[in-house]
């Protein structure tokens, strides 16, 4: 990243800051918490007890890719490139200390839009970066726990 | 979601953009959901991720979700608030077009991997708008999928 971007990125940074917090104050108040980032309900510790309270979820991978280029926001994901051979994708977890089953998928179609206060329907184009991860991690307390997440 | 063609996902065209944003781990785009939602064969080559009612948000973009309603000065791209809506989805993917068994010491990761076939049906809802994929889905609507089995972190040994 050249001087120029950086500076760009900072500045981006320190609105992104100022403007995360506004979104989270507003969305928590107007939302509800629950909505922004649900707590981790499905994950079990490994042997099956409920003794999750203390676990807010699994790490992150260290790895990933800077999206945005030149701002470089960096995400802890690794994007499925239909022009790279198999044997040379990068982890397609997000999850890091994971062991289990991942799914990704990368597909473009099409459907309808309707706007639901005039009836109208419009043709378009979506495009699905999705997945999931199934199996054993060790969250954010240190212990191992299974749980099922969806990559939305 | 974009106005263009299908096939085309030009960011200047986006209107809606639906995900769980990252938490506070800084895990990207990952939300629990049941385990039933999840029913893999990994020996058949198949696995299929079904979830109904699912609260997100409509980051309207993918500049807007990255940036958290910021937008980007180049391409112009105008900060969005994000609005609430529920998707479902179901996932599926199917046959192994290609398989690898990788071991990346890099990224400390390994395990088995399936390029396999996908198919999506997916629906989303939000105050104003609906929106529902084609039916049957496509399978040549599918760009690249993976399928893997797989160990990172600490289980790489």
């Amino acid at each position: 990243m050249n001087e120029q971007n950086s500076v760009s990125w900072k500045n981006l940074q320190q609105k992104w800051v100022s403007r995360r917090s506004l979104i989270r104050g507003a969305a928590g108040t107007a939302l509800g918490a629950g909505l922004l980032r649900p707590e981790l309900l499905y994950a079990d510790d490994d042997d099956g007890d409920s003794e999750r309270a203390d676990c807010l979820g699994p790490n992150p991978i260290p790895g990933g890719v800077t999206a945005l280029k030149p701002f470089g926001i960096f995400i802890h994901h690794n994007p499925l490139n239909p022009a790279a051979p198999l044997a040379n994708i990068s982890d397609p977890s997000q999850i890091t200390d994971f062991e289990g089953f991942v799914g990704l998928t990368h597909i473009r179609g099409g459907g309808t839009g309707t706007d639901t206060e005039t009836g109208v329907s419009t043709r378009l184009a979506f495009q699905a970066d999705m997945g999931f991860s199934q199996g054993k991690f060790i969250g954010t307390d240190g212990r191992q726990h299974r749980g099922t997440f969806a990559f939305v | 979601m974009y106005t263009g063609p299908v096939g085309s996902a030009s960011l200047a065209q986006q209107i809606h953009d639906y995900n769980v944003h990252v938490d506070r781990n800084d895990v990207f785009w990952m939300i629990p959901v049941r385990h039933e939602a999840v029913e893999v064969d990994f020996d058949d080559m198949r696995a299929r991720l079904r979830v109904r009612g699912l609260n997100v948000f409509d980051d309207h973009d993918l500049a807007n979700s990255l940036t958290q309603g910021l937008g980007l000065p180049n391409p112009p791209i105008a900060g969005v608030f994000p609005v609430r809506a529920k998707i479902s989805f179901d996932v599926e993917w199917n046959g192994a077009l290609a398989m690898a068994q990788i071991e990346n010491n890099s990224q400390h990761f390994k395990g088995s991997f399936l390029s396999t076939g996908a198919t999506i049906s997916w629906f989303a809802e939000q105050p104003g708008f609906r929106f529902q994929s084609d039916t049957p889905p496509d399978p040549k609507a599918n760009l690249v999928s993976v399928l893997g089995r797989e160990q990172n972190g600490v289980f790489f040994s």
